[in-house]
């Protein structure tokens, strides 16, 4: 967006919203804000319906703070439990029908490349593991052969939270849950062996325990999915309900989860990481 | 000082044929351009109308043989016509991918027949909601088991609630005719609404006909991202907490009251249509005989045929009337009561199993006329329609 | 493209296999042109009949083997070779006609 155009005309202050006056007076556009000034600042999302405690909440909350360009980012999302939340975010957010995400989003990126040849526009997927894993898989993985330059985030919460609780693709072996009576009986499905496959130039698996490092894995994926190729973050995202974890526990369990199975991990391609070394001395060299 | 890239020679920028063309109004395109006739095939006649659609994005899926033409779209995306491309994955994931393309505001276009219809169906018929403008053109082919290729358009019975615009092309002239001008109507700011262009297939795009055509040197003018009834999602908007999408999701969020009102829209801008197609099909209807007792009804190949059979009636001394419905969304209701006032006999030849012609038919005229409404001749599944067929049922309707 | 001359008609198939016909005439007799729908377009042809017509009023005909131009269904693979046969047709016609109209007195 224009920025110069979003500003509120002098002698007009009354008239608007002091939300929208927050948003471009004190909002994220046109500078990249940091975790540490977090309540300094109008935040993309504010307040959300998720239940109580929910780690995925907190998860986007840190996304949308790592976005390089909020101004000029579209997000793209499907059913599940997270676009409860990104759909109240003051970036527009596409809803399309279950599992179409990644589809979606290779049409929106190269129309939005033919419109705006001189202004890189980012396109972010964040959907469940669900949306992406099953019924979303062929769009994930044919998006990641294409090369599509746009981001993707799961949030794997493991499990259909939405829905009620049944079994994803994502849920670990022997979990009981609906329509897994009897315990899942295949394992978790290694998504981040396939973005390997697929050769993905930058994949990530991150918990929500480290809030700068969430930013920060967010931004350097956005910045290669812009200029590299396509860009993956699988973040464990716990369902407190569905997996009873008490509310006050459930940053408790993300440690323990990232200390058992879900450490924090990047892998980049060459070009990733020569591209974002370059980005990252460059803005070194500006401090 | 010495960057190799900055350096190295610079690849010379191959020339965009697109590029080269004339922009022309679109009733300079559609009325005043000198045309030439050409005897070419229906995906011969789709692919010159691409030519000239000025089409930013076009995603194809093979379905061949049935929809040659988003090869075709292929080869002008090589020569420049096009400018950007690619197979998708399957139909669910090229329909998905229209609806992300026309969401970002450039001119999309995709192509499937029967099966392909079906399968991506779920994406196609949420385009109305999310009003997005874009053109699917639709070679009906069989669906059911067993397979065939053979045009049975039962399909188009799946697209008439859904919010569409639905266009159904007689031959290859309107193959040529109908994508150029569903462009156009679909990006009105009051309509922002997908169009389907569907044609019975094998019989249209695989066989010659004749069509005049403009030349190739001008083009449509381009869709402009920022004329659009909502929004388009390229964050060029002030900052909301409100997506343009937000008011189509669950409605435990938002009343119900505003889904039906939502709908409620998408069905009225179908109907705000109908100026524009109107205007650019020369009516929504073509009636032959409007004088005739007796009037046969069709849409797609069954007017070809009856086109034929009323040839045919008039040598033995029997004038017969033609309607044919070039648009089945907006329905033409206005124009087939008025044309039907005083007629006795009804005949809806109709090239699938269901008759959703026929349905069509019976609730539009009913209490505006007196007619009886023949439910057929039918046939469906590769099945022939001769001409006689149609003497046949007319002959019998009248005893 | 074809030749329009003696084309009398341009009409659908009736025959309900889709494709189109063009009928010429010359008097009593004439050709039966026939382009069919396949499913590869390259393979699309020309099938030719020689006609004769029932009667003055109407487009009626059978098909005529019995001439020297075609003993049988003719296959044409483009509008040139169709348009010399054609050429080749309607000068035969036009002599076939006066000589069955001195027959006939």
């Amino acid at each position: 967006m224009s920025l110069e155009t979003l500003r509120v005309s002098p002698g007009y202050e009354h008239i608007m919203p002091i939300e929208y006056q927050d948003l471009i007076n004190h909002g994220p556009y046109g500078r990249q804000v940091k975790v540490s000034e977090m309540g300094k600042f109008k935040e993309i999302i504010e307040e959300h319906p998720m239940c109580a405690g929910c780690a995925m909440s907190l998860f986007i909350r840190l996304t949308m703070i790592g976005l390089p360009t909020p101004e000029h980012t579209v997000l793209v999302g499907t059913a599940g439990c997270g676009r409860l939340s990104i759909s109240q975010a003051s970036i527009p957010f596409i809803y399309g029908n279950y599992g179409d995400t990644n589809a979606v989003a290779s049409g929106l990126k190269r129309g939005l490349e033919i419109r705006f040849p001189n202004q890189k526009k980012d396109v972010v997927v964040m959907a469940g593991d669900g949306g992406l894993i099953d019924i979303g898989f062929k769009h994930l993985m044919h998006a990641w052969f294409r090369r599509e330059k746009f981001t993707t985030i799961m949030l794997d919460n493991e499990v259909y939270g939405n829905t009620g609780g049944q079994e994803s693709g994502m849920t670990q072996k022997g979990r009981i849950l609906k329509m897994a009576p009897r315990g899942k009986q295949v394992d978790k499905i290694d998504a981040i062996g396939l973005a390997k496959v697929a050769k993905v130039d930058y994949i990530a698996r991150i918990a929500p325990t480290n809030p700068a490092r969430v930013a920060r894995t967010v931004r350097r994926a956005v910045l290669v999915a812009r200029e590299i190729g396509s860009s993956y973050i699988q973040a464990y995202t716990s369902c407190n309900i569905e997996y009873a974890i008490p509310t006050p526990e459930v940053m408790k369990d993300a440690f323990n989860v990232e200390k058992e199975r879900y450490g924090f991990e990047e892998i980049l391609s060459d070009r990733a990481k020569e591209y974002l070394n370059e980005i990252e001395k460059k803005d070194k060299e500006k401090k | 000082m010495s960057d190799p890239v900055a350096q190295a020679p610079q690849q010379k920028e191959r020339v965009r044929k697109g590029d080269l063309q004339k922009v022309v109004t679109p009733e300079h395109m559609f009325f005043e351009a000198p045309r030439e006739t050409q005897f070419i095939t229906g995906s011969e006649a789709a692919r010159e109308a691409i030519r000239r659609a000025n089409v930013d994005i076009a995603i194809s899926y093979p379905i061949t043989p049935q929809s040659e033409t988003m090869q075709q779209a292929g080869y002008l995306y090589d020569e420049g016509y096009i400018k950007d491309y690619y197979r998708g994955e399957e139909e669910i994931g090229v329909m998905a991918a229209i609806a992300g393309a026309s969401r970002s505001g450039v001119r999309s276009l995709t192509a499937t027949s029967g099966p392909g219809l079906i399968r991506g169906l779920e994406a196609i018929s949420s385009w109305p909601g999310a009003r997005v403008p874009a053109v699917l053109l639709d070679m009906c082919r069989v669906i059911n088991t067993p397979l065939a290729i053979q045009p049975d358009n039962i399909e188009i019975s799946f697209l008439l609630n859904t919010g569409l615009i639905v266009l159904h092309g007689e031959n290859q002239q309107d193959f040529f005719d109908y994508p150029l001008i569903a462009f156009v109507v679909s990006e009105q700011v009051d309509v922002t609404l997908p169009v389907v262009v569907s044609v019975d297939g094998f019989f249209v795009t695989h066989a010659r006909g004749h069509v005049s055509i403009p030349s190739a040197d001008i083009k449509l003018p381009p869709r402009d991202g920022w004329k659009c009834a909502v929004p388009a999602m390229d964050n060029e908007n002030p900052p909301a907490r409100i997506s343009r999408d937000a008011p189509i999701q669950k409605s435990n969020f938002i009343s119900y009251h505003m889904h039906a009102s939502w709908q409620q829209e998408v069905f009225a801008a179908v109907q705000r249509s109908a100026r524009y197609l109107r205007k650019y099909l020369k009516g929504l209807v073509e009636i032959v005989n409007p004088d005739a007792e007796e009037m046969i009804v069709a849409s797609g190949s069954a007017v070809s045929q009856s086109r034929e059979a009323i040839r045919q009636s008039a040598e033995l001394g029997r004038k017969v009337g033609l309607i044919k419905i070039k648009s089945l969304r907006p329905f033409p209701a206005q124009e087939i009561r008025e044309a039907c006032k005083n007629v006795k006999r009804i005949l809806a030849p109709e090239f699938n199993q269901a008759g959703w012609l026929h349905k069509e038919l019976c609730s539009t005229l009913y209490g505006y006329s007196n007619a009886v409404i023949q439910p057929g001749p039918r046939v469906f599944g590769g099945m022939t329609m001769p001409t006689e067929m149609i003497l046949e049922w007319l002959e019998e309707c009248r005893k | 493209m074809l030749t329009h001359e003696n084309l009398e008609l341009t009409r659908t198939q009736p025959d309900g296999n889709g494709g189109v016909q063009f009928l010429y005439r010359v008097k009593n007799y004439g050709v039966a042109a026939c382009s069919r729908p396949k499913e590869e377009i390259a393979q699309i042809n020309w099938e030719v009949d020689v006609i004769k017509f029932k009667d003055a009023n109407t487009l009626n005909f059978d098909v005529c083997h019995t001439t020297e131009l075609a003993a049988n269904t003719l296959t044409f693979h483009n509008d040139k070779s169709l348009n010399e046969f054609l050429k080749k047709a309607f000068v035969y016609f036009d002599e076939l006609n006066v000589l069955e109209g001195m027959m006939t007195k």
